[in-house]
C-alpha cells in the first residue's frame, strides 16, 4: 500500500505582509522536497475543497461564518497580531479541511498505508473561537473527529513535534478522553501553555524542552514519556502534528533537531500506529520557517512515513 | 552563553532581573505574538546571562575574604563598589 501527499496550489494563495515567515514559498519549499527520486511512488492528489460545516467538527458554527465573513476581497485583514486573511486564505483554508478529511477517509478505509498533508496555514494554534499563532481552524482535530463520526474509531491520538505548543488542539481535547494528545515543545515561548502539569482528563502529555535541546532530549522525553502514554491509549489512527520549527536552522525557534531526528521519530510513531492502529497514520504539515530546514525535515518524515 | 548587547550589559542586577522576570511572565502568558517570541526569549537569554555574571562576580569578591587567626574576618572588601 501506498503513501498519500495531499496538498494544492491554493495553499499558496494564502498571502501574507512581506516578511511574514508563514509565507507561500513554504508550500514550494515542501513541494521541491518531494520531487526527489525517491517519492516517485508517492500518490499525489489534489486537496478537495471541503464545505466550510466541516470545520464545526472542533469549532462553533458562528465562529466559522465570522472568519468567512471577515475574508476580504482584496488586501488583507488581521485577524490577531500574528494571524492574517488574505482574499486567497479561505480557499486555502476549506482545502486544508478537505486535504485531512480525504487523507483520514483514505487511511481509514484502508485504501492507503498513510498519508502526509501539506497544507497551510497550519491549525494547532486555533482554539474553539480563537484563530491565533497564524493558524485558523484546527486540522488535526478536525481529522481527529471525522475518523470518529465517519469511519468509528473509537480512540485518536494525536502527536505534536512542533517548536511552539499546540494550545488549541491541547484545550479541544482536554475533556474528551477518546482523544490524546502529546506535544514536544520549546518552553517558555509562543504561546505560553504546555507545562508537564497539563494533563487535561489524564489524555494530555507535555514534554516541554529548554532552547538548545535537541535528538537526545527527543529521545528521552519520546521514550520515557510520549510513547509509553500512547501506547496506552493504544489509538485506532495516529495523526502527527508535523511541525519542522524545531530544526536547528529555525528563525522561529531555538532548538537543534537535525532533519534525521525527523527520522526516527516518525518510525518511532509508525512502530506504535503499527501495534495500536493497523499502521494507520494521517500527518498534517504545521509550522517551519527555514526553508531549507523544511524541505529536509519534510523530506526525511515522508521517507520515513513510505518505509524507505 | 549568549552575547551581552551593550545596553543590557549596563543594567544593574536589578534592573535586569526585573526585566527577565517580566519577559517570563509575558511569555508564560501567552501575551507575546508568535513572530516575536523567539527575539524576545532572546532577549530574556542576555538578561539572564547578564545576571549571572553580576552574580560570578559577586561571589569571587565574597572569596576573597580571609579569615584572621582569632576568626575575625580580615581582608574584607565592598561587595559592589562600582
Amino acid at each position: 500500500m501506498s503513501t498519500l501527499y495531499v496538498s494544492h496550489g491554493a495553499f499558496a494563495g494564502h498571502l501574507v505582509p512581506q516578511g511574514h515567515p508563514e509565507r507561500p514559498e513554504r508550500m514550494r519549499a515542501v513541494e521541491q522536497a518531494l520531487e526527489a527520486e525517491c517519492f516517485q511512488s508517492l500518490v499525489r492528489v489534489a486537496a478537495p475543497l471541503a464545505e466550510a460545516s466541516v470545520a464545526t467538527l472542533a469549532h462553533p458554527e458562528n465562529f466559522v461564518e465570522e472568519l468567512e465573513e471577515m475574508r476580504p476581497r482584496e488586501g488583507m485583514v488581521m485577524v490577531d497580531g500574528d494571524t492574517i486573511m488574505s482574499a486567497g486564505t479561505w480557499e486555502a483554508l476549506l482545502r486544508s479541511l478537505g486535504a485531512v478529511v480525504h487523507a483520514t477517509d483514505e487511511v481509514m478505509a484502508g485504501r492507503a498505508r498513510n498519508a502526509f498533508c501539506g497544507v497551510r496555514p497550519p491549525g494547532h494554534h486555533a482554539e474553539a473561537v480563537r484563530a491565533m499563532g497564524f493558524c485558523f481552524f484546527n486540522n488535526v482535530v478536525v481529522a481527529a473527529r471525522h475518523a470518529q463520526r465517519a469511519h468509528g474509531a473509537e480512540r485518536v491520538a494525536i502527536v505534536d513535534f512542533d517548536v511552539h505548543h499546540g494550545n488549541g488542539t491541547q484545550a479541544l481535547v482536554w475533556d474528551d478522553p477518546s482523544l490524546f494528545y502529546a506535544s514536544t515543545h520549546q518552553m517558555p515561548l509562543f504561546p505560553g501553555t504546555g507545562a508537564r502539569s497539563e494533563t487535561g482528563c489524564g489524555n494530555v502529555v507535555n514534554a516541554p524542552m529548554r532552547a538548545g535541546d535537541g535528538g537526545a532530549k527527543f529521545r528521552e522525553a519520546f521514550d520515557d514519556a510520549i510513547l509509553p502514554a500512547l501506547r496506552t491509549f493504544s489509538p485506532d489512527l495516529l495523526i502527527i502534528s508535523a511541525g519542522f520549527d524545531a530544526h536547528a536552522r529555525d528563525p522561529l525557534g531555538g532548538l537543534t533537531l537535525q532533519a534525521s531526528d525527523y527520522d526516527w521519530m516518525t518510525r518511532a510513531l509508525l512502530d506504535v500506529a503499527h501495534e495500536t492502529a493497523g499502521g494507520r497514520v494521517v500527518s498534517v504539515l504545521e509550522g517551519g520557517y527555514d526553508l531549507r530546514g523544511l524541505g529536509d525535515s519534510t523530506a526525511a518524515h515522508v521517507r520515513a512515513l513510505m518505509g524507505g | 552563553m549568549p552575547e551581552i548587547p551593550e545596553d543590557v550589559a549596563s543594567l544593574s542586577f536589578e534592573a535586569a532581573l526585573a526585566e527577565l522576570e517580566k519577559i517570563v511572565g509575558r511569555l508564560e502568558q501567552g501575551q507575546v505574538p508568535l513572530e516575536e517570541s523567539i527575539e524576545i526569549y532572546r532577549r530574556g537569554e542576555t538578561l539572564k546571562a547578564r545576571c549571572d555574571e553580576l552574580l560570578r562576580r559577586a561571589e569571587a569578591r565574597v572569596e576573597t575574604i580571609t579569615v584572621g587567626a582569632d576568626g575575625t574576618p580580615t581582608d574584607l572588601r565592598p561587595l559592589d563598589p562600582e
